[in-house]
Parts: structure tokens; C-alpha cells; sequence
């Protein structure tokens, strides 16, 4: 009898919890297929009559949402390009060997992990203007190499960490340089933690908001965060519009996320919490 | 090998850290690009702005709130997902969920649903008559720090969860038959082994979750703008609208170095714990 009342009260209390953190965006995803005259009505409806794509088909053919999408993606892969490549060298380096400024390295690292983006800002946005950096898809890049890069370092390391020296060592005595052994030794190991850090650093880029807003000047350059807060006019918001393309934009981070949670959760965890 | 990470490091890091620190110092003129040396002024004009104790005060409560509502949330929902029943893998992903929908959906559909006239809960909390007819609950200055403060909730929860189902799963198996073999029931347990071993974990996550807290803007400001009034205007949107709403820069870059030191001096607090052996 005890055990049936906290079985109950489990599956209560998870059950509690699952609504609240699906309820936003389920009624996002719904909002978003709800016909205009639906969408509007006062008292609002818990369900519309009828389902619609129109939300969809307007924002992306009417309006620069296809540009927006594309900016994201090149900022992107980009900022998780160089991530990676600087992110794992350094990485690799600060794991296997000791060097002067190691420790001043990677507490600045963690420093501005802790001190995010708005204490960045300021100067930030001066030296991007200064180099005519602004309104420019390269400037949008560079913030957000900011942003994810020392969180890059932080989760790779504790990925190498997990990789015996024993290996390392075997391959020196065999005569491979550092950087051989690295690329055909260590990251081979290593490919889900490599995999998962980089969907990381694209998620933080794809949803960074702040810098991407203040930096992306055109809608040429605006990325697709930037692009969605664009249906707020001071005439009208365009809540249909702003649905689709907040699920059209939420969708797939979520789905790359659970693809590589199991290792993230690994990463995050040695690197974050246990630093 | 570690070259190419030191100059990101320095250039993109340390250099604006300590350019902020020399703009504190200047007065901006961003139309000349001419810059004026005036030592502490815009320090003190800082402390001496009305919006000084209001900014301070805000940021108090977002922060106490959002901490205690992720750290409950967090915990519990760590609990959940520590047993071993049919189905908590797939809680644990969902719940996982909000870490990464980006900030500008969560704003907005708290702004959809607190919406005056079509929104579904400014609507029900008007049906209660809690707030008046066709009125939003983020015209109201406490219901705006409500709403700002559990949608912070939703979104940073997972991460006190993941550490603290982390920090759960460390704990040594013995602990818990011992305290079995006293006779100790659940909740016993819960107090006497869990809690205790989740100490340490709880301090370190807690001076994170402190200085993400106090420096996260993006939400804040797609909700509320500060608003009503500057009821919600906390620290790091002080900072943005001085900076880009009236180009003071040099007043911006003095608050935003007060808000470092000060997160500093939390982070001295916490260095001097650990010394004096805490969390061992």
C-alpha cells in the first residue's frame, strides 16, 4: 500500500513538472497552426476548429525569414568551426602538458564562462565598430566566438581528460608528432564528446540573441533570433507569424539536443561542475 | 599548440575586460569619437542616479526568486529522475528541454500568454479577478517581476537538475544501506544522506547560477523591456540602456565594472570557503 501512494506520488509530481515545461511551447507549436480569426478571438480558445499552414507559408515567403535562416546557419557552423579547431587544440595542450600561464589561461577561460555575455558587451561592441565590424555577418561571429569558446574549451577538456596518457605516450614512443597523435590517436576516442560540444556551440549561436541584435545592422544580416523579435512593430505584433518562426527556429535545436544528450550531459557535468 | 586559444583568449576576452575598465574611466563621445579623461566621474554619477537603489533592489529579487524557484525545481526534479522507474529516460529529456529552445521563443510566448486581450492566462487570472478586465499581467509592475522570474525558472531549472541528479548518482551506495540497516525510512534517508552529500555541489552551483542570474539580460529585456515603469529594470538592462538607448558609454562600462566587482567579491567569498576546507 505504501509503496502503490509513492508510486502515485511520483508519477504526480514528474507528471506536474512535464506539463509546465511543455505547456509554453506546445502552445507555441499550436498557436502557430491556428487560422488568424482563431488566433484573435476574446475570450482566447484553449484549441482551434481547424488546423493551418497559411502562419508558415506567410513568414517564409513574405517576409526575409529564409535570409534570417541562412545567416543563422553560416554564423553557425562557422563560430562552431573555429571553436572546435582552437577549442581542441587548446584543450588537448591543457591536459596533456604543463607550460607557463596554463592556469591564467584557463581561469580567464572560466572567468568569463561565469561573467557572461553582458559584461563582454560594451567593449565588445566598440572594437567590432572601431574594426567596421558591425552590421556585418564576420562581427556576429566573432561575439559569439566569445560566448562559446571558452565553454567549448571547458567541456573538451573533460572529454580528453577521460582518454588515458598511456595512449598519448604509446604513440610518442612510436614517433608521432603531438599534433599526429592528437588527430589520429585521441580524436577518434573522443568522437562523441567531439560531436556533442560542437552541437552545443551551434545551439548557443543559433540562439544568442543580444549581440546578434545589436551587431546585425540590415536584414541582410540579421539572424534568425534577431529576425523573430522583427514581427514586433510599434504599429502591431505579429503573434501568428512570430510562432511559426519561433518553432520553425525552436525545432530543430531541440531535436540535435536530444541526439546527443547522453554525451553532453558527460561533458557538462566534468566540466562545469566538478571544476 | 595552445597558442591560437591564448590569443582568443586575450584578444577577445581579456582586452575587452580591460578596455571596460579604461571606458569607465573616459567620457564617449561617440558622434566626435572623441574621448575625454574624467577620472571617477562617471562613477560617481552612477551611485549618486536615482535608478541606483531601483536597479539594486530588482536585481535582488530576480535573483533570490529565480534561484530558489531553479534550485526547488531543480531538486525535485533530480529526485524524480535518480529512480529507477519505467519512463524517467524520457522525463529526463523532456525536462532537459527549455536549456536549449532559444530565449527569444520563450519571451515571446510568455508575452502571448500574458497578453491582454488573447492571451490564456492574463485571461484566466482576469476570470479570477486577480487582474482587471482585458488588462496583461505585465502591465502591473509585480505581476511583470512575476512573469519574468518564472520564465527564468523554466528555462534554467534543467542545469540544477542535471548537478544535482550528477551529485546524486555519486553518492556511495554503503551510505544508504547503513542508514537502512538503522532503521531509517525515506524520508531519513533524504535528510540524513542524501542532503548532507549534496552540500558542496549545492554551494558551487549556487555562486554559478548567482552570476548567471545577475548578468542575464536577453530575457528580461524580450519580456519586459524593463517595464512597467522600470519595475523590472535590473542591472545588466541598466547597463544596455545606457549604453545603446542614451550612448553614455562611459557611465555603462562604470556600472557594468561595479556589477564585476562586486560578482568578484562573491566569487573571493566562495574562493575563501573552499580554502577553509568546505565541501570536503
Amino acid at each position: 500500500m505504501r509503496s502503490v501512494v509513492d508510486f502515485l506520488t511520483h508519477y504526480g509530481v514528474t507528471l506536474l513538472l512535464v506539463l509546465f515545461v511543455a505547456f509554453p511551447l506546445t502552445w507555441m507549436v499550436i498557436a502557430s497552426l491556428t487560422p488568424a480569426n482563431e488566433l484573435f478571438t476574446s475570450p482566447p480558445k484553449m484549441l482551434p476548429s481547424t488546423l493551418t499552414l497559411n502562419w508558415y507559408r506567410e513568414t517564409w515567403q513574405a517576409s526575409d525569414a529564409p535570409t534570417y535562416f541562412m545567416n543563422s546557419l553560416i554564423i553557425g557552423l562557422s563560430t562552431t568551426a573555429v571553436c572546435m579547431i582552437v577549442g581542441v587544440l587548446s584543450a588537448y595542450a591543457t591536459t596533456r602538458f604543463d607550460f607557463p600561464g596554463k592556469n591564467l589561461f584557463l581561469g580567464a577561460a572560466l572567468a568569463s564562462y561565469v561573467f557572461p555575455a553582458i559584461l563582454l558587451f560594451l567593449p565588445l561592441y566598440l572594437i567590432l565598430n572601431a574594426l567596421r565590424l558591425t552590421d556585418s555577418l564576420a562581427g556576429i561571429i566573432v561575439a559569439h566566438i566569445v560566448v562559446s569558446f571558452p565553454f567549448a574549451v571547458w567541456m573538451l577538456r573533460s572529454f580528453f581528460q577521460g582518454v588515458p596518457r598511456e595512449l598519448d605516450e604509446a604513440a610518442w614512443v612510436d614517433g608521432a608528432s603531438y599534433l599526429r597523435t592528437l588527430v589520429s590517436v585521441i580524436l577518434p576516442v573522443c568522437m562523441p564528446g567531439l560531436f556533442s560540444t560542437a552541437i552545443f556551440v551551434f545551439v548557443l549561436s543559433w540562439n544568442e540573441y543580444l549581440f546578434a541584435s545589436v551587431i546585425a545592422g540590415s536584414a541582410a544580416n540579421k539572424t534568425i533570433t534577431v529576425g523573430i523579435a522583427e514581427f514586433i512593430t510599434s504599429f502591431d505584433v505579429r503573434w501568428g507569424n512570430i510562432m511559426a518562426l519561433g518553432t520553425i527556429a525552436t525545432v530543430p535545436v531541440v531535436i540535435m539536443f536530444m541526439f546527443v544528450q547522453k554525451y553532453f550531459l558527460k561533458g557538462a557535468l566534468e566540466g562545469a561542475v566538478k571544476g | 599548440m595552445s597558442l591560437p586559444g591564448i590569443f582568443v583568449i586575450a584578444v577577445f576576452i581579456v582586452f575587452p575586460v580591460v578596455d571596460a575598465v579604461r571606458i569607465s574611466l573616459y567620457d564617449i563621445d561617440v558622434l566626435s569619437d572623441i574621448e575625454t579623461f574624467v577620472g571617477f566621474q562617471n562613477y560617481l554619477e552612477v551611485f549618486r542616479s536615482p535608478n541606483f537603489g531601483t536597479v539594486l533592489f530588482n536585481t535582488a529579487i530576480w535573483s533570490v526568486g529565480s534561484l530558489i524557484g531553479q534550485f526547488v525545481l531543480g531538486f525535485v526534479a533530480a529526485l524524480l529522475i535518480n529512480r529507477n522507474l519505467p519512463g524517467m529516460k524520457l522525463v529526463r529529456s523532456i525536462l532537459l528541454m527549455p536549456y536549449v529552445v532559444p530565449v527569444i521563443a520563450v519571451a515571446l510566448v510568455t508575452r502571448w500568454l500574458l497578453d491582454g486581450s488573447y492571451g490564456i492566462l492574463s485571461h484566466s487570472l482576469q476570470q479570477a479577478d486577480l487582474l482587471a478586465h482585458n488588462q496583461s499581467a505585465l502591465a502591473n509592475s509585480t505581476g511583470a517581476m512575476i512573469a519574468v522570474i518564472v520564465a527564468n525558472v523554466w528555462r534554467s531549472f534543467p542545469f540544477v537538475m542535471i548537478a544535482y541528479w550528477a551529485a546524486m548518482q555519486g553518492i556511495p551506495r554503503e551510505q544508504y544501506e547503513a542508514a537502512r540497516i538503522d532503521g531509517a525510512n525515506k524520508w531519513q534517508e533524504l535528510i540524513y544522506v542524501t542532503l548532507p552529500n549534496l552540500v558542496p555541489v549545492t554551494v558551487t552551483l549556487l555562486i554559478l547560477r548567482l552570476f548567471w542570474t545577475v548578468t542575464y539580460f536577453d530575457l528580461v529585456w524580450l519580456i519586459t523591456q524593463g517595464g512597467p515603469g522600470s519595475s523590472t529594470e535590473h542591472w545588466p538592462l541598466w547597463i544596455y540602456q545606457e549604453a545603446m538607448g542614451f550612448f553614455r558609454f562611459g557611465q555603462a562600462a562604470a556600472i557594468a565594472v561595479t556589477m564585476s566587482v562586486t560578482l568578484i567579491f562573491c566569487w573571493g567569498l566562495y574562493g575563501v570557503w573552499k580554502r577553509t576546507g568546505g565541501g570536503k
